[in-house]
């Protein structure tokens, strides 16, 4: 029996010395080798890919799911039009200057610029241009087929620079369709894709770029891509417009979970990431003396994401139908606890349907601050109560510096206007006037007797979303509502929000569309889907924004007359804000906070990019307008 | 011989029912969800910009259309089995057009690779082990081996995969933090590709074995350390038999459960390492599949199950048909 057991230990003890061989073997490839062959690092930005491509070597970017991806829709394509998201500067890009419209709308006139090469050699033209509209047109299945079709007339060619759409209704906002915010009409090159038979199958790659860089290489599996600078990008829009040549190569590597993007910047093997969780922001900031997001000190992030955090309250659901008990709920929440303790303290509040961002802030938050001030809520007859608190940001700005950290800036800039007063003693006459009671627990019964409970659904892979969730069933349970938070899957959360199988839902402009914006003062393109013409009842799929289930006279005719007016009418802006206030008074939904993200820079090998102290251009690279930020990145000299 | 060929022909249309039963069940339950694949087209449109709500309408009945989703269940279940006997899977719904078979193609090979290979490594490993230690369980070595195995055997996979993150590519960054070989590697025979895959795919398969041998340690010595006591072992070590042939009556009486345990695991390979895929950032099917469930991607869904329904049922034939071969005893009736 020894025999046998010394016999196979020692073929067992072989294959350790196997593996420890192995192991040894491989040590001398460390990661730092990350690029492979002919990629120096100098000249090589190397940038977070948010997620895995399932499609990789397919560019098919007009077909919804093939090829539109991150950065790379960016970096290799374009379009007319896009708006700075972080400055609010209209950026002419294919187009040499803004659309022009006639009197009544129904024609939009483009006039290109004239100095654009796709990579191949060949100038764009307006021929390019009327081809992508026509084939949109011709093609359904095709991302903007549906718009484009249910508005274009006809589309024709002026001369080599200038195009002509007319539409079959007037449209102040056609040209929305080809202004980017996260994309816009992407255009084809004609001369390659008028060869093509089946244009929802035509993989189209390796691509024919109109951007500044070609795709040198793709990962069949998802996991990377490197982009090449054209020699001469000069003739390309990002190019021309900024200046500046940009980095060599752009490499973007799909990491994984955000313990391995740590590792990875920790190794100065990414120089640009996303977004992490505060953990592991943190963890990385005691780890790499070079990494740093938007503001130096806390709270660090980058707070402005054109988009809102809300608790969707479902409208159509008792006893959600009643504007007191929409209200109650926003007193029973303590909003400085709720963004210190489930957020750290990182999000700006916001007590209103519009990213609290600088551009947009100038425009909504600041100018409609007094009204907030002043706004009353009647709790009894001829009793009224004013429920904004503009101390906020003071008193979470205190909580920062008793936590020890240093603010970056003003506590009104860094963390929001104001929020709702915390008020339970408003919240319960509230709730009281309408027919609830306290047992003799302290829990709230509904009128009907039974005991109020409340569902609260969220995806927990949206970080905040879902902190926001439990802290929201913390302080309502407090407050004495039998609260539970139900935790979805992506999927099956949007299945249940839009269905309206829900009570509340910690969403985002995912459940109501008004949550986000473009960095533009017209509120129009995300309210237009709150109209009652699209409103559907529970139980269908609602896919334009309204998930609240939203259904008001005085929202319809605010929609319907700023729909009519050219975006840069200055009363879209009076009507923006009249929204603004319909929202306060009937509170559909509970906005709380702005978005935020880590988007986090490793400035051992690259710096220049925008920050708080020089916030020139967009920091979010993975949507389209990123493509001009590249350009200004400069190398370190290390090498 | 009759019997023979009575019990294979009867064995495989029983394996021909579970497959179809198998493939129907996959059919309809993604479909009685509310779970809908153009509504998930539409989120990943609107998540970023919103549609034009006029527009949104006319692009609901298009891609109803173009995902062959239009007419009832009946409708689509009889489109669906007249494609699939052509050999046709369809379009991924979530990354139309591309086919299910490209998708699947494209990760297979990484799967079967990582799967396979550690799957049969874990087993070798297991069975030596617990043969070993179950044959000599009163020796020091053989004791402290069962106390480690006992120790790692409860933790689950995904933590040593974590931990063999931390140590090996961070703390000491000996192996890379992603991919399947090194970034502008293309798949040749060349040392530097298959080192470069060696290299990738050896943290996933450890974090694999580990696991595995870990429970095929456990049920091996449970075998053998039975198995010694019984008669006919008893009755060859007084006949003096030599300990070759004794360890050889040994091995092949466990190996009948061991073996099914091994098909078994080799055909159900198709559903993925999620985990593993997940935490080392390695291609494969596991995270295709997990995708394809989140945004309802009903026939990448079905392309992958019909594989691993395949896969298994065809694990269980074999399995039927070589088991007398391994037991004597059994017989085809």
């Amino acid at each position: 029996m020894n025999e046998i057991g010394g016999k196979i230990m020692k073929r067992y003890l072989f294959l350790v010395v196997l593996l420890v061989s192995i192991s040894v073997l491989l040590s001398g490839q460390v990661m730092s080798q990350v690029l492979p062959a002919g990629l120096p690092r100098n000249e090589t930005f190397i940038v977070d890919q948010i997620y895995r491509y399932s499609t990789a070597q397919n560019f098919n970017i007009w077909v919804p799911g093939a090829g539109e991806q991150p950065v790379r829709q960016g970096l290799v394509s374009d379009s007319l039009w896009y708006v700075d998201q972080q400055t609010g500067k209209w950026i002419n890009s294919l187009a040499k200057e803004p659309p022009k419209y006639n009197k009544d709308f129904t024609e939009m006139t483009v006039k290109f610029r004239n100095n654009i090469y796709w990579s191949d050699g060949v100038k764009f033209t307006a021929d390019d241009f009327v081809f992508t509209v026509q084939t949109l047109i011709e093609t359904p299945g095709m991302q903007w087929n549906s718009e484009l079709s249910t508005y274009v007339k006809e589309v024709d060619k002026i001369d080599d620079f200038t195009a002509l759409i007319k539409l079959k209704e007037p449209n102040p906002r056609f040209h929305y369709y080809f202004t980017v915010r996260w994309n816009g009409v992407y255009m084809m090159p004609k001369h390659v894709w008028e060869k093509v038979k089946d244009p929802l199958k035509f993989t189209f790659w390796p691509p024919v770029s109109l951007g500044a860089y070609v795709i040198k290489d793709a990962d069949p599996q998802g996991y990377w891509e490197i982009f090449e600078r054209r020699d001469d990008w000069k003739r390309t829009t990002a190019g021309i417009i900024t200046g500046k040549p940009g980095p060599k190569y752009i490499l973007q590597i799909y990491y994984g979970p955000d313990e391995k993007k740590v590792a990875a910047m920790t190794q100065h093997n990414l120089d640009l990431l996303m977004d992490l969780d505060i953990e592991a922001f943190q963890a990385l900031l005691k780890r790499d003396p070079y990494a740093r997001s938007w503001y130096k000190d806390f709270p660090w992030v980058w707070p402005d994401e054109l988009d809102s955090r809300i608790f969707c309250l479902n409208n159509e659901k008792f006893p959600f139908t009643l504007k007191d008990v929409r209200w109650a709920l926003v007193l029973a929440l303590d909003i400085v606890k709720l963004n210190t303790q489930y957020v750290n303290g990182v999000s700006k509040v916001n007590p209103i349907p519009e990213p609290p961002v600088p551009f947009l802030a100038k425009y909504y938050h600041k100018p409609l601050k007094s009204w907030l001030k002043s706004f009353k809520l009647e709790v009894d007859k001829g009793v009224y109560f004013k429920p904004f608190d503009d101390t906020i940001p003071q008193k979470i700005a205190e909580w920062a510096k008793s936590q020890g950290y240093t603010v970056s800036g003003t506590p009104e800039d860094v963390f929001g206007i104001g929020w709702w007063k915390y008020a339970p003693d408003i919240a319960e006459k509230l709730l009281l006037k309408n027919g609830f009671k306290r047992d003799k627990n302290g829990k709230w019964l509904l009128p009907d007797g039974k005991p109020w409970k409340i569902s609260i659904v969220a995806a927990p892979d949206e970080v905040d979303a879902f902190r926001l969730a439990i802290g929201a069933s913390d302080q309502w349970k407090k407050f004495g509502i039998d609260v539970t938070v139900e935790a979805l899957e992506r999927d099956p959360y949007y299945t249940k929000v839009q269905i309206g199988d829900y009570d509340i839902s910690s969403s985002w402009s995912d459940g109501c569309s008004a949550c986000a914006a473009n960095a533009m003062i017209d509120k129009w393109q995300y309210i237009q889907g709150l109209h009652s013409n699209y409103y559907v009842p529970s139980g269908q799929r609602a896919l334009t924004g309204n998930c609240l289930r939203i259904k008001d006279k005085k929202l319809d005719q605010i929609i319907d007359e700023m729909g009519s007016l050219s975006p840069n009418d200055p009363k879209a802006l009076t009507l923006g804000r009249e929204f603004m206030k319909l929202w306060v008074e009937n509170m559909y939904g509970i906005v709380t906070h702005g978005f935020k993200k880590f988007v986090t820079v490793d400035t051992y090998y690259w710096t220049n990019y925008p920050s708080f102290e020089n916030p020139y251009s967009q920091p979010n690279y993975w949507f389209m307008g990123g493509r001009f930020t590249y350009h200004y990145v400069e190398p370190t000299g290390r090498k | 011989m009759e019997n023979f060929v009575r019990y294979i022909i009867l064995r495989i249309f029983q394996t021909l029912i579970v497959i179809f039963i198998g493939v129907t069940i996959v059919f309809f339950v993604p479909r009685l969800t509310p779970m809908d694949p153009v509504a998930g087209t539409i989120n990943r449109i609107n998540a970023y910009s919103p549609m034009d709500p006029k527009a949104v309408e006319k692009l609901v009945d298009t891609l109803k259309d173009l995902y062959g989703l239009k007419g009832n269940l009946l409708e689509q279940y009889i489109r669906f089995w007249t494609r699939l006997i052509k050999g046709d899977l369809g379009p991924s719904l979530a990354m139309f057009p591309t086919p299910v078979v490209d998708v699947i193609n494209k990760a297979l090979p990484w799967t079967i690779g990582l799967l396979v290979t550690s799957t049969i490594i874990a087993w070798l490993l297991g069975i030596i082990l617990g043969t070993v230690v179950g044959y000599s369980p009163n020796k020091k070595w053989a004791q402290v081996i069962s106390i480690i195995i006992t120790c790692i055997y409860p933790v689950p996979y995904y933590i040593i995969a974590l931990i063999l993150v931390f140590i090996f590519a961070y703390i000491f960054p000996i192996f890379p933090l992603m991919g399947g070989t090194s970034i502008g590697l293309r798949p040749s025979f060349s040392f530097h590709f298959l080192f470069s895959l060696i290299e990738h795919g050896f943290l996933p398969a450890i974090s694999l074995i580990i696991g595995t041998t870990c429970f095929i340690f456990m049920t091996q010595r449970a075998l053998i350390s039975s198995l010694t006591s019984s008669d006919f072992i008893n009755f060859a070590e007084i006949a003096g038999l030599p300990h070759k042939k004794i360890r050889s009556y040994l091995i092949r009486n466990s190996m009948l459960p061991q073996i099914t345990d091994l098909a078994l695991s080799l055909g159900s390979i198709f559903g993925g390492a999620l985990m593993t895929e997940f935490v080392f950032s390695y291609p494969g099917i596991g995270q295709i599949l997990y995708s394809a469930i989140l945004q309802a991607d009903f026939n990448l869904i079905m392309g992958i199950s019909i594989f691993s329904i395949i896969g298994v049922a065809f694990a269980a034939l074999i399995l039927d048909l070589i088991y007398p071969l391994l037991d004597p005893r059994i017989r085809y009736k």
